[in-house]
């Protein structure tokens, strides 16, 4: 018996240890892959950005006479990565993501874009998940009991409310908010990240200043991705109802919240596991318009300055960072789908 | 011998809704039966003929739509006492069941919820039942499926890492947790081989043997009747044909459906080929007038056609709905 449980325990370690070993590699590829493309589609465009550059300050009214153009070329082909063979360029891009390195930002010279990222990303990443988790999470209970007291009125009144709201676009969602409870009734800020001329400090008042600044995007997102996650475990919890194990502990009488937690939500919540991670991929598409229509600090307006004054180098380290981070976060919510499913820890 | 259970004229089925009309059902109609102490009853009948849910309408918490009760009267004899379970209010229905009465499902293959342990879904059972620690509960259910014969391991497994055979046991382990009077058994044997089927039948006939409780059995399969069943009912089309003791029933069938019944049963040495019954069971939609068989019975008169049999006493035991017996 002794030898059998041993046995048992170094299968169930196998399986585990092949899951994350599999999930990890594939997690290293992607990285690379989605780097690799940052590297080379901006090189197979047909523009120069650096003779763009000279364009503008020629444009501008600088007389350059042919010396000074041919050093600034070779200038900015050191700051832009792109001095030697595509080779060398291909290994001194790794080089500089290695060291966290981008280079200079154009449209903000001559302010590094790592710095740039290290002041623009917290206040996504913090907006970001917040909102997602919450939405996630939010949409997945509710949707969850409602699905289950599906002929309640309140239910009938969740679908409803979540039909007319879904389709709304974010930035006419968020313009509703923003008049509505920043311009009429004013309890919200208009915009920002934070009250302007206050240094953010880590004590009870600057924290709820940034809360107060991060309540309506958060709300926004919050609504609109919440319906979307409600509507789909409704209709998933309308399937595992009918599951004979559903049926069976009804008819044995097992207490309706242990049913409903433990044996509908549970089942229908791991389909939405993996939505979730599916759908941190999207978080930088929406966070672009959240950002700029409460002129949020975050990656999203600074990657729309970046895009319309091609600014090169803030483009790639956004790109860059953005692959990391999302990658990140679908590893992380793989890792944490074997906990939920036993299907998978042991086969 | 006592009454366990007691259905009157009920009718019980399904409402069929479409845009334009409702239309019912009539899973079980008109059925009346009596089902005693300590033995074990049989319900025969091909798919279709209302077994599953005659044996539903039987277990109070079953009971819930889409399943409607239409008429008549179920009855549960709780320390001698008659109680009508209709008339029950849904606390008082949950505490009965598994208590009093407990049901083991169609389809052992999926009742355990896959991302549970076994042990845990026991306990879920037994919590809602029982107020005790979780402990002394835990150790409840690991007597009982030892004293089932089956190893205790099996509670910390996940239910995918057992065998069919293995969860109908455990299922049925679980039915019997509170040592019932009543255990409704439906299809118990269905989609298990041979072996696991052998298994399974012994382990019921022991659990009735050892606690002299009461199993109402549904099955298409009149083997599994022969051999552990004390009385046999046969429905067909929601009705009840026939009824009486296995031995009786088997050795000399009187309404002609369960003599095609029986006679489609193989036996050793003998090389006749079996004959079926001619032609299709009926929709419970469009039921044929009279008696429901007529259109497929060789003895068919007048009267079948136009007047339903009641199922009556040919003796003391033995009932029959059929116009033949009333010559």
């Amino acid at each position: 018996m002794d030898d059998l449980e041993e046995e048992n325990k170094r299968m169930k370690a196998k399986t585990l240890r092949t899951y994350l070993a599999r999930r990890i590699l594939q997690y290293i590829f992607v990285v690379f892959l989605g780097l690799s493309l940052v590297f080379f589609i901006p090189r197979l465009l047909p523009q120069d950005p650096i003779r763009a550059i000279i364009g503008q300050f020629q444009q501008h009214g600088a007389g350059l006479d042919t010396k000074t153009v041919e050093t600034m070329v070779v200038t900015f082909q050191e700051l832009f990565g792109l001095s030697g063979s595509l080779v060398e360029q291909y290994l001194t891009f790794w080089r500089r993501i290695l060291t966290l390195d981008f280079g200079p930002s154009f449209f903000q010279f001559p302010t590094p874009v790592s710095e740039l990222l290290r002041r623009f990303l917290p206040w996504t990443l913090g907006l970001m998940l917040t909102s997602t988790v919450v939405a996630w999470l939010i949409g997945n209970i509710i949707g969850g009991i409602a699905g289950y007291f599906s002929r309640s009125r309140w239910a009938r009144l969740m679908d409803v409310l979540a039909t007319v709201v879904r389709p709304m676009p974010h930035y006419v969602f968020g313009l509703v908010l923003l008049i509505l409870f920043a311009y009429l009734w004013k309890v919200f800020p208009l915009g920002g990240g934070a009250s302007i001329g206050k240094p953010l400090s880590f004590n009870i008042v600057s924290l709820l200043d940034v809360l107060r600044h991060s309540f309506l995007p958060i709300l926004t997102l919050v609504i609109l991705n919440g319906a979307v996650w409600y509507h789909q475990m409704r209709l998933l919890v309308q399937n595992v109802k009918n599951e004979d194990f559903v049926q069976y502990a009804k008819m044995g009488g097992v207490r309706t919240w242990c049913l409903v937690s433990q044996y509908v939500i549970r089942n229908a919540m791991l389909p939405q596991v993996t939505g979730l991670a599916l759908s941190i991929g999207q978080i930088y598409s929406a966070a672009i318009i959240v950002e700029i229509v409460f002129s949020y600090p975050g990656l999203g307006t600074l990657l729309f300055e970046a895009i319309s004054r091609a600014d090169y180098n803030l483009i790639m380290g956004i790109a860059a960072i953005s692959i990391l981070t999302v990658s990140t976060l679908v590893l992380i919510v793989d890792l944490l789908y074997p906990l939920l499913d036993p299907r998978i820890r042991y086969r | 011998m006592g009454l366990v259970l007691k259905l009157e004229s009920l009718r019980a089925g399904y409402i069929l809704r479409s845009l334009d009309r409702n239309r019912v059902i009539p899973a079980v109609n008109e059925v009346s039966l009596e089902i005693r102490d300590d033995e074990i009853y049989g319900i025969a009948g091909e798919s279709g003929s209302g077994k599953s849910t005659l044996l539903k309408t039987m277990f109070a918490t079953a009971i819930e739509p889409p399943l409607r009760i239409f008429g008549g009267k179920i009855y549960y004899y709780v320390q001698n006492k008659e109680i009508d379970v209709l008339t029950l209010s849904v606390q008082e229905k949950m505490r009965l069941s598994w208590q009093y009465v407990s049901y083991i499902p169609q389809g052992s293959m999926s009742v355990f919820n896959p991302i549970r342990k076994v042990r845990t879904v026991f306990l879920d059972f037994l919590k809602s039942h029982v107020k005790e620690g979780e402990e002394k509960l835990l150790a409840v259910a690991t007597r009982h499926v030892k004293a089932l014969g089956l190893a205790p391991e099996v509670l910390d497994a996940y239910p995918h890492q057992l065998s069919g055979g293995m969860k109908q046991r455990l299922a049925i382990a679980l039915a019997t947790l509170l040592n019932p009077r009543v255990i409704l058994a439906d299809e118990p044997t269905t989609a298990l081989d041979v072996v696991a089927q052998k298994a399974v039948i012994q382990l019921l006939r022991e659990i009735q043997r050892e606690s002299k409780n009461t199993i109402v059995l549904v099955t298409h399969d009149m083997g599994v009747h022969a051999n552990i069943a004390t009385r046999v009912a046969i429905m067909y089309a929601g009705k009840i044909v026939e009824e009486g003791s296995t031995t009786a029933i088997l050795k000399r069938p009187l309404h002609p459906y369960t003599k095609y019944l029986i006679d489609s049963l193989p036996r050793i040495g003998d090389k006749h080929v079996r004959e079926s019954v001619p032609g299709n069971p009926p929709s419970f939609l469009d039921l044929p007038s009279g008696c429901a068989f007529h259109p497929r019975c060789p003895y068919v008169q007048e009267i079948c056609k136009r007047e339903v049999p009641q199922l009556v006493n040919v003796n003391a035991e033995h009932k029959i709905a059929c116009w033949l017996e009333r010559r």
